[in-house]
């Protein structure tokens, strides 16, 4: 399970694939204002990618990804 | 047309001529270090231009261009006859583009093309390698370089930007380009960026269909990003970025040349023109005034001219720095033409040698400007119908290439251009039969005309000789509107042809259009005006020496008859009859022709008004100007007059 939500954070968790973008969509439509907390984010497929930058949810953590923390999660900002 | 479109016209082409002339140098002596070295920085900055326009294949040509000039620079080498002619095909196409870009905004469909062919030609050149190099520009450079600013700031080696656009049905192939993305080495600067410019909302979105383009800078080199991306090569663009962007060290040189010239607006010079024509004619009104204190005070008259005598020297060296502010070299109108040349004969097959020489002379600037078309359809003539084929050419015992000569040299207070070629020639009896053929012209007449007055009849409206109209020449413009372009300029045009050895065509034109010299002549009790540059000459003669000839008079001047007619009698004024007749010899229509008047008197220099009103439907009448006691005088055009 990738997009697992808790309260108002929706946790992405390990390595998030193209189909993770409808439940996430699902997820931010559900808890509208919710915050995205990236900590334990292993992969992020650009299907996923996409749905954020769309929908600009806050963002927690800092995953553990090279790639990710040093380009990616700056995009989201 | 928007400022840096203009400006780039200017000095773009000034770019090209510059090279054109480093280049040309360069043919005659291959080790002029000086001329590469010049060449080089003109090519240089002209790839810099180019860059702002969306001149992609421009900027590689160039670029190709460039590193050529750079091999010879740094190896001292000489270049070779092949390789100039090639970086000179190279600023041929360049200078096209120009065209285009002035006339519609866009390269010509064939520009890819036409760049690819021009780089080949260039020694040592790769064209697939040369397209990695220097791929085009796109506007995706210049917005990432304007998003990237504080990256590249701090560059201090090149960098390789890259732009990945997905194919939208790639997620359900099972792709990750974010992860093709993450395989990039020493990535430095990402963005996604929302295809159409903006994301959707949350509610909008299709999670199944990629919209994003995904857009970085790597430190690494381009075949290292090439190899991130190399199972997707069509969907990525990859371009090098220099370090330092803003650096650019040729600018300091520009500052310095743009200070020491400056561009004005050619109407703001006709303005300051006008105003001094205007002081010319007031100063004139002194004149009459000082003849008027004459009766009173002899003194004051005398102190009047001295006044009118100083205002006079003063306008007048005004005047001629006026006139040198519109005088302009002729090589930037006649800088296309060796270009023009080389694409008329190699669409026509054909080998041109194409020379021109006195291109520093300067002249009028609207003389400079209305020259060009007429000379481009000489030209073009020339090539079509002068130049025979190769093979032609080689059975009449000539060289195979045929050569043009376009030379410009001054002549007292004219220009005169001489184009000549060594083709065919012209036929004048062909000339006389065609006419005829087309009813320009009765059967009887055509046979009694001279040859050169045959000759002219190529300039009558509706005139043709190609037996197919061709491409090139064939364009619904005949060589009348060459002669129209030349009595525009108040120029006057003649052929010299032998049949078999070539053709010339003399153009003299006046060297200075603001003011006109006028010779003043009576006729009839009137004062008229006369341009100098229409007169041949001046003569007196017994009015006994005039001998009957048909309906008309003649006389023998330097052993040559030439038709005499009575000014008065064209002009519908009553003729005085003189034991001496005087004569106004012109030429209209490729002859002499003498026109009676009574009386020469004085040369002016003034401004000649175009006729307006009632004026402008006189024949013979091309303007009119002020003398100093007021009075209009009316400006005969002689040769309208005695056509």
């Amino acid at each position: 399970m990738s997009v697992r939500v808790d309260g108002d954070v929706i946790h992405l968790a390990g390595r998030c694939r193209a189909e993770d973008a409808e439940l996430l969509i699902v997820a931010l439509q559900e808890h509208p204002g919710a915050a995205i907390d990236l900590s334990a984010t292993q992969r992020l497929h650009l299907a996923v990618l996409q749905v954020l930058l769309a929908a600009r949810p806050p963002v927690l953590g800092i995953p553990d990804s090279e790639f990710l923390a040093q380009h990616v999660v700056d995009l989201m900002q | 047309m928007d400022d840096l479109l203009e400006q780039f016209l200017i000095e773009g082409r000034d770019l090209i001529a510059q090279a054109a002339a480093d280049l040309d140098t360069l043919r005659r002596d291959p080790k002029d270090a000086a001329a590469i070295d010049s060449a080089f920085r003109a090519i240089h900055t002209l790839k810099g231009s180019v860059g702002i326009f969306p001149m992609g294949p421009a900027e590689r040509v160039l670029h190709a261009a460039e590193e050529v000039l750079e091999r010879a620079r740094k190896a001292r080498a000489m270049l070779d006859a092949a390789t100039i002619a090639a970086i000179v095909g190279c600023l041929d196409a360049i200078d096209r583009w120009v065209d285009d870009l002035e006339g519609g905004g866009a390269l010509s469909p064939d520009a890819e093309a036409v760049a690819a062919a021009a780089i080949a030609r260039l020694p040592g050149a790769d064209p697939a390698a040369s397209e990695e190099v220097a791929p085009a520009p796109s506007f995706w450079v210049h917005a990432l370089i304007e998003r990237e600013r504080g990256v590249l700031q701090g560059a201090t080696t090149a960098l390789t930007a890259f732009r990945y656009t997905p194919d939208a049905e790639c997620f359900f192939r099972g792709e990750d380009p974010l992860a093709v993305v993450a395989g990039v080495p020493e990535i430095v600067a990402l963005a996604v960026l929302p295809i159409g410019g903006s994301w959707p909302t949350l509610a909008e979105i299709d999670p199944f269909v990629c919209t994003s383009i995904i857009e970085g800078l790597s430190a690494a080199a381009i075949e290292a990003v090439q190899a991130a991306f190399r199972m997707m090569p069509d969907q990525v663009a990859i371009h090098p970025i220099a370090p330092f962007i803003d650096a650019q060290p040729e600018s300091v040189g520009v500052t310095g040349h743009a200070a020491a010239t400056l561009r004005v607006d050619a109407a703001r010079i006709d303005a300051l023109a006008d105003g001094l024509g205007e002081l010319v004619v007031a100063v004139n009104a002194f004149a009459p005034l000082a003849e008027q204190a004459d009766a009173i005070d002899r003194d004051l008259a005398a102190r009047i001219r001295a006044v009118q005598a100083g205002i006079e020297r003063a306008a007048s060296d005004l005047h001629r720095g006026v006139s040198a502010v519109r005088l302009v070299p002729l090589a930037p109108t006649l800088r296309r033409l060796p270009r023009m040349v080389r694409e008329i004969a190699a669409s026509l097959g054909k080998q041109v040698a194409f020379t021109m020489s006195g291109e520093r002379l300067e002249v009028d600037k609207q003389v400079a400007d209305g020259l060009f078309e007429p000379l481009l359809h000489l030209v073009r003539n020339a090539v079509d119908h002068g130049i025979e084929a190769p093979g032609d050419r080689e059975t009449a015992g000539k060289s195979a290439a045929g050569r043009i000569t376009l030379t410009a040299s001054r002549d007292g207070d004219a220009i005169l251009l001489v184009l000549a070629d060594d083709g065919a020639g012209i036929d004048a009896d062909r000339i006389r039969g065609v006419a005829a053929t087309r009813g320009l012209i009765g059967e009887e007449a055509a046979a009694q005309l001279s040859d050169a007055a045959a000759l002219r009849l190529i300039f009558t409206p509706g005139f043709s000789t190609a037996a197919a109209v061709t491409e090139v020449s064939g364009r619904g413009v005949g060589m009348d509107a060459v002669l129209t372009a030349v009595d525009r300029l108040r120029g006057t045009i003649e052929i010299e042809s032998a049949p078999g050895a070539g053709t010339r065509f003399l153009l003299r034109l006046p060297a200075n259009a603001l003011t006109t010299r006028l010779l003043i002549v009576e006729i009839g009790g009137d004062r008229y005006g006369v341009p100098l540059d229409q007169i041949v000459e001046t003569v007196r003669v017994d009015t006994s020496a005039l001998m009957p000839v048909g309906g008309g008079r003649a006389c023998v001047l330097r052993g040559r008859t030439v038709p005499v007619l009575s000014l008065a009698a064209l002009l519908g004024v009553a003729e005085r009859s003189n034991a001496a007749t005087k004569l106004l010899v012109t030429r209209s229509g490729g002859e002499n022709v003498a026109l009676t008047v009574d009386g020469f008197a004085e040369r002016v220099d003034t401004l000649v008004r175009p006729s307006s009103g009632i004026l402008a439907g006189v024949p013979g009448v091309t303007g009119s100007t002020l003398l100093g006691d007021g009075d209009v005088l009316l400006v005969l055009d002689l040769p309208a007059l005695a056509a």
